[in-house]
């Protein structure tokens, strides 16, 4: 997986930014899906069922399944491990939100805190999948390095995203398709 | 003396004695864009936006005081000083560290900053940017009010205590257990409640102001990242960023009495107007717009499109 270039300077990057910092930053991906929003949110509203349809993750596992409270902990192929927490699961709206609950790891991703939304809504004849959320670069402080500013987060939040999504739409067009 | 803070809206209304200056801006809400770098104006009469004014890179939060307002710039070492009444940049005063949370004095002529990784909070000259004084809070202040009593109330987000300084001597006094990384707070009318949000545990401490001390806990929404009261004091609202609402809780029970759907990612709250005309505006930072909110009908009435990542909004009349 391309993440794993990311993840060779990180791993050197020995302190990180344990505490949100001051200045959040964006990530934003959608892809239209050639399915029913039912069927996608079947795949996609799975919380702890993200490692069957998202290439970067080697392993997934849940507690409290889809309920408000549950998390998921996510293991990268390219090393590192998220720990992420439900703040609301609506299944009448397709659409779940989350946060970073553990602590966070620079090998996983190059930031030190997220939060996102993940929607499904109809599109003609499909379904568009939202995904978008909210991080903090992996160092707060005045002076990150590169490999831990506010860019590199962007780089690295948005194609985490992009790529889940291009899994995710694979996953449900072969679902929804005899 | 001292009074006013930048997410105290209840205080900014309520009525005080022997005030010089008539509020000359009533009705103008000014909201700081981060990313877009913007200070824009509505006009609450007309519930619009009216102007924007180019600021210097990403602002954070804005507080007013003395016809001044006053922006942040965490990553830029520096505040901002514009005219409150045109939003005309002033000066920018240079600022030691990464500076987050503001508070003004009544008359404008000092600022108190939080310095986020530097885990203390500061009184500044407003005419110049020179200290005057620094007192130690926790781990990563956030917000900070400022109440009539000349006291700062700061959020340390990752102590989970709100810090109480004597702002004159800049000397801590008393710290305050609440939930998980609190962040916003505000005062009610009276000052005798402190409301305090706290992130992570999704929850709101209410603390009495005279015992100095938490008399309550109770659940806001996922995320809760702004706060504001009434002036009547009757209503307190909290902006929950994880689910794109404003919760809105009784003042007297603490019980939720209405969950009012807004932009995505709101993060600060203030209310302008009284009575029939009391209106809540939302900084909507990941939608870009700002929602208004009808609190006698606790509906959303408009959304206003504002430059890109609005944060933090703050009353024209700051200083009173």
């Amino acid at each position: 997986m391309r993440l794993s270039l990311l993840a060779l300077p990180l791993a050197l990057a020995a302190t990180a930014a344990l505490a949100h910092g001051p200045t959040p930053q964006k990530v934003s991906q959608s892809i239209t899906v050639k399915a029913s929003p039912d069927a996608v949110w079947t795949v996609a509203g799975d919380f702890a069922g993200i490692g069957k349809w998202h290439p970067a993750i080697a392993k997934a596992e849940g507690s409290a399944g889809g309920k408000d409270g549950g998390t998921r902990t996510l293991t990268l192929k390219s090393g590192g491990t998220l720990t992420e927490s439900l703040d609301e699961w609506k299944p009448e709206a397709r659409s779940y939100s989350y946060r970073m609950s553990g602590e966070p790891d620079l090998k996983a991703l190059p930031v030190s805190s997220y939060s996102a939304t993940l929607t499904v809504s109809p599109e003609g004849d499909g379904a568009k999948v939202e995904w978008m959320g909210r991080f903090y670069r992996g160092d707060t402080g005045n002076e990150p390095p590169d490999t831990l500013s506010d860019e590199a987060g962007r780089e690295a939040m948005n194609r985490f995203f992009s790529e889940g999504l291009k899994g995710l739409k694979a996953a449900a067009e072969g679902k929804a398709t005899p | 003396m001292i009074r006013s803070g930048p997410v105290l809206v209840a205080l900014l209304l309520a009525p005080l004695p022997a005030l010089a200056d008539p509020p000359a801006l009533a009705g103008t809400v000014w909201v700081a864009s981060q990313q877009g770098a913007r200070l824009s104006r509505i006009e609450t009469g007309a519930a619009a936006v009216v102007g924007d004014t180019a600021v210097p890179a990403a602002p954070a939060t804005v507080a007013a005081g003395g016809g001044r307002l006053f922006l942040s710039h965490p990553d830029g070492r520096a505040i901002t000083v514009a005219e409150a009444t045109t939003g005309r940049v002033l000066r920018s005063l240079p600022y030691a560290g990464q500076v987050f949370g503001l508070a003004a004095s009544a008359d404008g002529r000092t600022v108190f900053a939080t310095n986020w990784s530097g885990h203390r909070v500061d009184r500044i000259s407003a005419e110049d940017g020179r200290v005057e004084g620094s007192a130690p809070t926790g781990r990563d202040p956030a917000h900070l009010v400022l109440d009539r009593a000349g006291r700062l109330f700061v959020a340390d987000r990752e102590s989970a205590q709100v810090s109480v300084i004597d702002a004159a001597r800049m000397a801590r006094i008393a710290t305050i257990p609440v939930g998980t990384a609190p962040f916003a707070l505000a005062l009610d009318p009276g000052e005798g409640r402190l409301y305090v949000g706290n992130v992570r545990s999704n929850d709101l401490t209410v603390i009495d102001t005279a015992r100095l001390a938490a008399v309550a806990t109770v659940p806001a929404g996922a995320m809760p990242y702004g706060i504001a009261v009434s002036p009547d004091g009757a209503r307190v609202l909290v902006t929950n960023q994880g689910a794109g609402t404003v919760t809105v809780l009784d003042a007297t029970t603490l019980a939720i009495a209405a969950t009012v759907g807004v932009g995505r990612y709101p993060e600060g709250i203030v209310v302008a107007g009284e009575g029939a005309a009391a209106r809540a505006y939302v900084a909507n930072w990941f939608s870009d717009d700002v929602t208004v909110i009808d609190l006698a009908r606790l509906a959303a009435v408009a959304r206003l499109p504002v430059a890109e990542g609005p944060r933090s909004l703050v009353l024209g009349e700051g200083g009173r």
